[in-house]
């Protein structure tokens, strides 16, 4: 059952790839521009961000839950890494200043989520409440921190340029991605915890008769959430040279649309990480596709909609049989 | 004398399976019909077949000799057939008033809502199935079988000709049962036909006049219920030779072998103990003991469960285990200290649908079953599958969903999880409920081996034959409070259903 | 190129999603065998004759400047038979138009404009373009460093300063000599059209002490977010006497929730764009919203001029920076506002 699921979204990724190189326009030398090595190596690029925030989402909605503040939590971290890099550390070497801008960042994101956490394990409020409310707190912190103000990362010698000269390189940001999606993939489908997860998403009144620590589980599954938003801020910093408090608006929509479109139920309970990792790669090429044709950039949204909707339905179609 | 309806060559498929093959069944009017069959047999699809509800593949239906084919629940309530689902099928939200009238074809609605004529008309339906509730109360508000009892009233209001009831005493104590075996005799002499599908022997032969036997799909039979025996009925079911009597005879011998293998010291002693619903409940449990505990709906049978798994807060009272007094805290607590608890509702409580067997089975040893963090399938299986070989759960795959099971290996799928945390004292709480006969025999094997090898079994379960068969002795509940304790010798379903009711003012 | 490929595209959607409504792998199949039929078909095309093809990465179409620019650039372009334009919306998101502008250097475009979103963001990206070596033209904001052919700008500055000049006068006025309280509604912060424009100004308010900036909230260039801006600022202040948008839509916002507060008739507005039609700044100075504006060229005249000589002379170099004057426009100058934009 689960090899068809997962056929399935890799038929749907295998469709979508060769309806790319088929429409895709052709350059002077006769090559189809979609297939080009730096084409794919930029869709690869551009779905890392959001992939690795999906990575987290993954976990979060397979609990039944969901994160809408995953987009606020890279705003503040961006800000964050990037205040720590352009603020002076006596004493420490570049190496030793970008750990700690990094590490701090990443951190607070963790913190972030490890909050939403116990506000929803512990206060039992609903997820989508909690993290509704920290979408718009933790936005608000990043402003006020910053002063509403982007802190430009330039393009000198200081260790802010460093940084972003060695974190925005197109095959560090893939290696990361692809590195935090096994380490995801082998954390729920190989261990204890992944199979907590999941049997709490399945029934949760269950989970607790056979004894399971439920809230334990999900204050991890929404720090790992907060974690990796905080990890993608520090890349996007890196990318765009700045940090920004206004980052990553919507970027839960899209986390989210890719966990969807990846097979796992909102409910809860059924899901993969290798789902996710379709479903992000299937809106990566789709938006891909579209930018090469020209398409409207409102025209990308409607279509991206149509999508989500379609994926859900085929899953729902192929659940009544 | 033409049958009031008739049903022949019903079929069904779903996907690749036929729930249904050739099905038929003959209702007269004014008679009790059982609908008899294992669970996967096919009856509650025949059910929904003649309410409307699932449309036949194949076959046709015949009411008073004329073809009437039902495409929905509406032309069945036109045909005068009503249903009542197992699982009910009321607005929660609704009042009881309400969920009488909705699209109910006997009530002429305006499009105002007249609450005082909606109230005329539910009364004295309500009244005759001994409902003492008003028609403004909320149906969510109601225990499960008090809400039955507004579906019957339901279906009565509708006019119906012939009833379909799907196992209606499932939910319903022994008094209600008691009152709605008066209600069929009474409708049976007005002219109303009822469908009766059910599992319950005892229940069949006291009110049905004829029993239909469906196996695999298929009819296999159908015989007049006073020139038969629950035996041949039952050979009927399940196709066999009837090993059921020397099961039952040897399990009997088991029992009495065993009160000379109980220790001296109980194994666990509960004193005054209170909780929302428990007031001061005390006994004790030896190793080795099957303690029955038995009352009424609502007495406090899975409260007392409950509490000793630290699921709910005793508010006083004490619990020891071989004379150390424990605090059970939690679930996580209960299992540390030895405890363990099957809930009564598998679906809700138990089991993780879309999870398979065996990680169902290992759900609550995680720690033991796993090396570093990690899972391992290995030690699962190894440990598991003798578990379920024990238990007889065959299934086509243990790697499949739970869901896709039947109920009696969905049952078995959640006692191997128990049995692997396999701890001292494990509380059963109607472990046998809604499973076929044959699930049904495994699980009293299961009790008499645990009991054999020296653990303390409590038993509730709202069947006293079950009681009587498989205890040692019999707590009574009644109201939260412990009101008799008989021993296997002593108990009779009289003095039991005495003690159930007897504390009531 | 584009017309065969727009209607293959439509054609390929709709049976790429029907065939997915199916089930199990026969959706896949179908999908794949569409998919290798139109890969088949693609193959043969022909190309026609030399076609140019521009590509424009604007940074936010919202902005009534910027669909002013998109218009006037469309309209220029359309005079050429032989230049086929791409324009991309940004939607103030610079990880999109990253994005966008590296699809578009996938394309190898013959020429390629850019209007930034911000200046660190879309440095580097245009590096890479000038890289691939497409001539790319930067569009009226600039970036970190010289990563593009030219700069066409407008001096910011200088109307910065002439607004501050303006707004001093005004201030005489009314009161006999230079003092009072000045408003200052901000554009996206880091862009340098607001860099300058602020500084500007400010550098004319210095020197007098009597003129206070008491208020210098962030609109980011969008006239909702200034109404809602110049609410809180007008509960906070008592008697403002200027308000200084760095666009017109954000002074023409400020003045609506002045307006809503009955309080418009208290303080002068200026503006920066000075776009014509029903919404544009000018025809605002002749309805006495606006107390003054100024012309801030679109930068797109000269940009395609100079993108033409681009594409068509081989031998061409463009100068680094083009300056293109911007001119006040006040109630006394109706009649004079050059008719060219």
């Amino acid at each position: 059952m689960r090899k068809l699921r997962d056929s399935q979204g890799l038929m749907a990724l295998a469709g979508v790839v060769l309806l790319a190189i088929a429409i895709s326009p052709v350059a002077s030398d006769g090559s189809r521009i979609f297939l080009q090595m730096g084409n794919l190596t930029d869709i690869l690029r551009q779905i890392s961000l959001i992939g690795i925030i999906s990575l987290g989402m993954t976990l979060v909605i397979l609990t039944g839950g969901i994160d809408l503040s995953v987009g606020s939590t890279l705003a503040l971290s961006t800000s964050l890494v990037a205040m720590g890099l352009t603020r002076a550390w006596p004493g420490a070497g570049y190496a030793a200043h970008m750990l700690y801008a990094i590490a701090g960042a990443t951190l607070a994101g963790g913190l972030a989520g490890a909050v939403n956490g116990a506000a929803i394990a512990g206060l039992e409020i609903q997820p989508f409440i909690v993290t509704l409310a920290t979408m718009i707190g933790i936005r608000g912190l990043a402003k006020w921190l910053t002063n509403n103000a982007n802190i430009d990362i330039g393009f000198g010698g200081d260790v802010a340029a460093r940084f972003a000269a060695a974190f925005r390189q197109k095959p560090l940001v893939i290696a990361c991605y692809a590195a935090l999606a096994a380490v995801f993939w082998v954390l729920l489908s190989r261990t204890v915890f992944g199979r907590q997860v999941r049997a709490i998403g399945d029934n949760e009144t269950a989970a607790r008769y056979a004894g399971l620590p439920i809230r334990r589980v999900k204050i991890v599954v929404y720090a790992l959430s907060g974690l990796l938003a905080g990890f993608a801020g520090v890349l996007y910093a890196a990318g765009n040279q700045q940090g920004n408090p206004n980052a990553g608006v919507a970027y839960e929509l899209d986390a989210i649309a890719a966990v969807v479109i990846g097979g796992t139920r909102l409910a809860g309970g059924k899901g993969s990480i290798a789902g996710t990792i379709v479903g992000t790669l299937i809106m990566g090429v789709l938006t891909n596709m579209l930018r090469l044709g020209n398409v409207d950039s409102n025209v990308e949204m409607m279509v991206k909609a149509v999508i989500i909707v379609l994926a859900v339905a085929v899953q729902r179609q192929r659940r009544m049989d | 004398m033409s049958d009031l309806l008739r049903a022949e060559g019903i079929g069904k498929r779903y996907g690749g399976v036929h729930a249904l093959r050739g099905a038929s069944l003959a209702l007269a009017a004014g008679e009790a019909h059982a609908l008899v069959g294992e669970n996967g047999a096919g009856k509650s699809t025949l059910a929904k077949i003649l309410a409307g509800s699932v449309r036949p593949d194949a076959g046709r239906i015949l009411i008073d000799g004329k073809a009437a084919p039902i495409r929905n629940p509406l032309e069945a309530q036109r045909q005068g057939i009503g249903i009542i689902y197992q699982e009910l099928d009321l607005f929660p939200h609704l009042t009881i008033g309400e969920n009488m009238v909705i699209g109910n074809l006997s009530f002429r609605e305006a499009a105002w809502v007249d609450f005082r004529k909606v109230d005329a008309f539910c009364r004295p339906f309500l009244e005759r199935v001994g409902l003492r509730r008003g028609p403004r109360e909320m149906v969510a508000e109601l225990p499960i079988g008090q809400a039955q009892l507004v579906a019957l009233a339901r279906a009565l209001s509708m006019r119906a000709r012939a009833i379909l009831m799907d196992e209606p005493t499932s939910s319903l104590g022994e008094d209600a049962a008691e009152r709605l075996f008066g209600t069929i005799r009474e409708l049976k002499q007005g002219g109303v036909s009822i469908v009766y599908v059910s599992h319950k022997m005892d229940e069949i032969f006291r009110v049905c006049d004829r029993a239909t036997v469906l196996r695999d799909g298929e009819t296999v039979g159908t015989v007049e219920v006073p020139t038969t025996t629950p035996g041949a009925l039952v050979r009927m079911m399940v196709g066999g030779a009837d090993e059921l009597r020397a099961d039952w005879q040897s399990a009997r011998a088991a029992v009495d072998n065993r009160r000379a293998d109980y220790q001296s010291a109980p194994l666990l002693s509960v004193r005054g103990l209170t909780t929302r619903k428990l007031r001061d409940v005390s006994f004790e449990l030896g190793a080795g003991e099957v303690l029955g505990i038995a009352g009424l709906v609502g007495a406090g049978r899975s409260e007392l469960g409950a509490a000793l798994f630290g699921m709910d807060r005793a508010t006083g009272g004490e619990i020891r285990l071989r004379g150390v007094p424990v605090e059970v805290r939690s679930p996580a607590a209960a299992m540390r200290h030895g405890i363990g608890l099957l809930p009564e509702d598998r679906k809700l409580q138990g089991l993780m649908m879309d999870m398979s067997v065996l990680e169902n089975g290992a759900m609550a040893s995680l720690p033991r079953m796993s090396r570093l963090g990690f899972l391992s399938t290995e030690r699962e299986r190894a440990a598991l599958l003798p578990l379920y070989r024990q238990l007889a759960l065959r299934c086509a795959s243990f790697s499949a969903p739970v869901g896709w099971l039947s109920g009696g290996n969905q049952q078995k799928a959640l006692l191997g999880r128990w049995l692997l945390v396999n701890p001292d004292v494990l509380f059963l709480d109607d472990p046998a409920r809604g499973i076929d006969v044959g699930a049904k025999q495994d699980v009293y094997r299961m009790i008499a081996e645990l009991a054999a090898a020296g653990k303390g079994v409590m038993l509730a379960s709202s069947e006293l034959p079950e009681l009587l068969r498989c205890a040692d002795r019999i707590l009574v509940l009644a109201d939260g409070r412990a009101a008799a304790t008989y021993t296997a010798a002593e108990a009779t379903p009289e003095r039991i259903m005495a003690a159930a009711t007897g504390a009531r003012s | 190129m584009s017309g065969k490929k727009n209607r293959s595209l439509t054609f390929a959607a709709r049976r790429a999603f029907a065939a997915r409504k199916g089930e199990h792998g026969l959706s896949g199949r179908a999908l794949v065998a569409a998919a290798l039929a139109l890969c088949l078909c693609s193959c043969s095309a022909t190309r026609t004759d030399k076609r140019y093809f521009v590509a424009f990465s604007q940074c936010n179409n919202a902005e009534p400047y910027r669909a002013a620019q998109n218009a006037l650039m469309t309209q220029l372009f359309a005079a050429y038979s032989d230049v086929k334009l791409a324009i991309a919306d940004a939607q103030q998101d610079n990880s999109k138009q990253v994005a966008q502008v590296e699809t578009f250097i996938r394309q190898k475009p013959d020429l390629l404009i850019v209007a930034p979103n911000e200046r660190a963001a879309l440095t580097a990206v245009m590096g890479q373009a000038m890289e691939a070596k497409i001539p790319t033209i930067c569009l009226e904001r600039d970036i970190l460093q010289p990563n593009y052919s030219t700069y066409i700008r407008s001096d910011n500055a200088e109307i910065g300063r002439m607004a501050g000049e303006f707004i001093v006068d005004y201030l005489k006025r009314k009161y006999g000599e230079p003092k009072g309280k000045i408003v200052q509604m901000r554009g996206l912060l880091g862009v340098e059209g607001e860099i300058n424009r602020n500084g500007g100004a400010k550098a004319v308010f210095a020197k007098y002490p009597g003129i206070r900036m008491v208020a210098e909230p962030v609109a980011d260039w969008i006239q909702a977010k200034a109404k809602d801006r110049m609410t809180e600022v007008l509960r906070a202040q008592p008697g403002i006497d200027v308000v200084y948008g760095h666009n017109d839509p954000m002074a023409i916002g400020a003045y609506l929730a002045a307006k809503e507060l009955g309080r418009e008739k208290e303080m002068a507005f200026v503006g920066v764009d000075g776009l014509s039609g029903e919404a544009g700044g000018i025809q605002k100075v002749k309805d006495g919203v606006l107390a003054a504006t100024f012309v801030y060229p679109l930068c797109v005249d000269k940009a395609v001029e100079i993108g033409n000589r681009i594409l068509r002379e081989p031998g061409f170099k463009p100068e680094k920076q083009y300056n293109i004057d911007a001119t006040i426009v006040t109630p006394a100058s109706f009649g004079a506002v050059p008719k060219k934009r």
